[in-house]
């Protein structure tokens, strides 16, 4: 189980990033997000996902940041492999080249990249603010600007049980297989499962017993013992993060010069590479994840 | 006699945190004996006895079971010979029923129908299971969902039976099965290893312990042997039970009494035999 787990928590630093308010770490994250989703430009989603690279780098989260990216980079193959075949576009289609029973698209080809780098940049600048950000820090922060208590205690349990409940899938495996279960298959999934959702039920259950008997839903000023502040440079990179990603979004939807399907002509030799690269690239994840599973 | 389980030079070292949970160390156990397992929290008791059946791997050195090393081997391999009763029940129980959880194990081990019929029956009249063999696990008091985690196992009729703090938040009935399980287990000939801080339990069945202090086994001797060692037992900050503690005490006043009691009857045949003399 270790080896499936991932790092999706914050990695403890004292990098200049981790030391910033989470707000305006959460601004830019969500101004990158709504600029990902505005463009299918390459060179836009190259350029947000490269700075988010150098974010990463600057913040010493690349370990953590790798073992996200060994998963999802294989996966998110997929979508140039479909894409070329089925591109998300209105069609005629122009075709580049055939292979085998299929054609490659030249839209596709251009959906592909433009999905594979909105994701990662899109997770690029979010894993930066999860890994440089403590989830407490993030809910005072939101609780700040009026984030619901109850709403904001919620999503920090929630983030809080992940890693509880991937640690304790990790026992009641174990505990499965010294009883000799294979650890294969559909009938390996009930006996892990039912212990680690019955346990997550009865936690939650003592929580809310917890919770109330410590004055949980009292009215009133409430007080936080992490304190988080709020500083000039705070200020400054949450306004500068708005404006620049929302200019940005502007831009690239009123310029209509930046879609580059038609003009970005791709060669049929890329072509063909590009797609034998993502299916061979996802095959080998996927058989190598096969017999991980397979092996425990 | 060919040990059941051989420890040669073991180390592991967590890579999380680059803990050293057990260092070096070195042990044989012989089929049939009852193993007490002592230390306190976090000196690798529970990190030496997961690799008896290979949940955990050796950093450094080998662990022998029936004479098979168990790296190479898989959990579900080794369980056939080994059993393991976790502590918390919860995480072992899933079943419908807690008759479908009894079979389940057997069920793995590709034994015979009718045996594991056989094998459910004996241990519901052992564990004392009859009225809640059609119930769901989780509808049954935590006590009784720890007396189905261990028949659960019993069932597997492992050659070596590990239970991990079997009295620990249990109630007087469900201890005292556990004494009767290990001493039952005694008579079929298994041999037991029971990592514990219950000291009155080990007092009473186990015919050796291991003591274990940040990840180094520290000693290796009979219960009366350990529970006298005022080092050891100081280092550890462990306490023997009350009434060796008693005995210990006279025997410092009166050097006549000189024998490390470990029950309530041998302290009253000890004091007869003292009013006798």
């Amino acid at each position: 189980m270790q080896g499936i787990v991932i790092p999706i928590s914050m990695v403890p630093g004292n990098s200049i990033i981790h030391r910033m308010n989470p707000l305006p770490k959460l601004a830019w994250s969500l101004g990158i997000l709504a600029l990902a989703f505005a463009t299918r430009n390459p060179a836009v989603l190259g350029a947000a996902f490269f700075i988010g690279l150098i974010l990463v780098l600057v913040a010493q989260v690349g370990k953590a940041y790798l073992k996200v990216v060994m998963i999802l980079f294989p996966i998110s193959l997929t979508l140039i492999t479909l894409q070329s075949i089925a591109p998300a576009f209105p069609p005629p289609w122009t075709p580049i080249v055939g292979f085998g029973p299929f054609t490659i698209y030249q839209e596709g080809i251009y959906s592909g990249i433009s999905m594979l780098l909105r994701i990662f940049s899109m997770t690029t600048w979010a894993m930066v603010t999860i890994m440089t950000s403590h989830p407490s820090d993030i809910f005072t922060s939101l609780k700040r600007i009026g984030m619901p208590y109850s709403l904001n205690f919620i999503l920090v349990m929630t983030l809080q049980l992940i890693p509880i409940l991937q640690s304790e899938f990790g026992i009641v495996l174990n505990a499965q297989k010294s009883r000799a279960m294979k650890g294969t298959g559909f009938g390996a999934i009930l006996p892990s499962m039912v212990p680690v959702f019955v346990g997550a039920i009865e936690r939650v259950q003592q929580l809310s017993i917890s919770l109330e008997s410590r004055a949980f839903g009292s009215t009133g000023q409430k007080t936080s013992y992490r304190q988080v502040r709020m500083t000039f440079w705070d200020i400054a990179l949450l306004v500068i993060g708005v404006l620049v990603t929302g200019s940005t979004t502007y831009w690239v939807i009123v310029d209509r010069t930046l879609d580059w399907s038609d003009t970005l002509v791709f060669h049929p030799v890329f072509a063909i590479s590009l797609v034998i690269f993502a299916t061979l690239g996802f095959l080998t994840f996927f058989v190598l994840a096969l017999r991980q599973v397979l092996k425990a | 006699m060919e040990p059941i389980i051989k420890v040669e030079n073991l180390w592991h070292i967590y890579p999380t945190g680059n803990v050293t949970a057990v260092r070096d160390v070195s042990l044989e156990i012989n089929p049939g004996e009852i193993v007490g397992i002592i230390g306190q929290n976090g000196s690798g008791k529970t990190t030496l006895v997961k690799h008896f059946i290979g949940l955990l791997k050796p950093t450094k050195g080998v662990v022998y079971v029936n004479g098979k090393d168990t790296a190479p081997l898989k959990v579900q391999q080794v369980a056939a010979n080994v059993g393991y009763v976790y502590q918390n029940p919860n995480h072992q129980l899933f079943a419908r029923t807690v008759r479908d959880e009894l079979a389940f194990g057997p069920g793995n081990l590709g034994i015979p129908e009718d045996e594991i019929e056989a094998r459910v029956d004996q241990a519901v009249k052992f564990f004392g299971l009859e009225d809640f063999l059609e119930l769901h696990p989780y509808r049954i008091s935590f006590p009784l969902r720890k007396l189905v985690g261990m028949a659960s196992v019993y069932t597997m009729r492992p050659d070596v039976f590990i239970l991990d703090e079997p009295t620990t938040g249990q109630d007087n009935i469900t201890t005292q099965t556990v004494y009767r399980l290990i001493k039952r287990l005694r008579d079929e000939g298994s041999t037991v290893l029971c990592v514990a801080h219950d000291m009155i339990l080990l007092a009473e069945v186990v015919d050796r312990m291991l003591v274990m202090r940040g990840g180094d086994l520290i000693m290796d001797g009979t219960p009366r042997e350990v529970f006298s060692n005022h080092e050891i037992m100081s280092s550890t900050h462990l306490t023997p039970p009350q009434i060796t503690t008693l005995s210990l005490k006279i025997q410092e006043k009166y050097q006549s009494f000189n024998k490390t009691v470990l029950s309530i009857d041998e302290m009253v045949s000890e004091v007869q035999k003292s009013s006798q003399s």
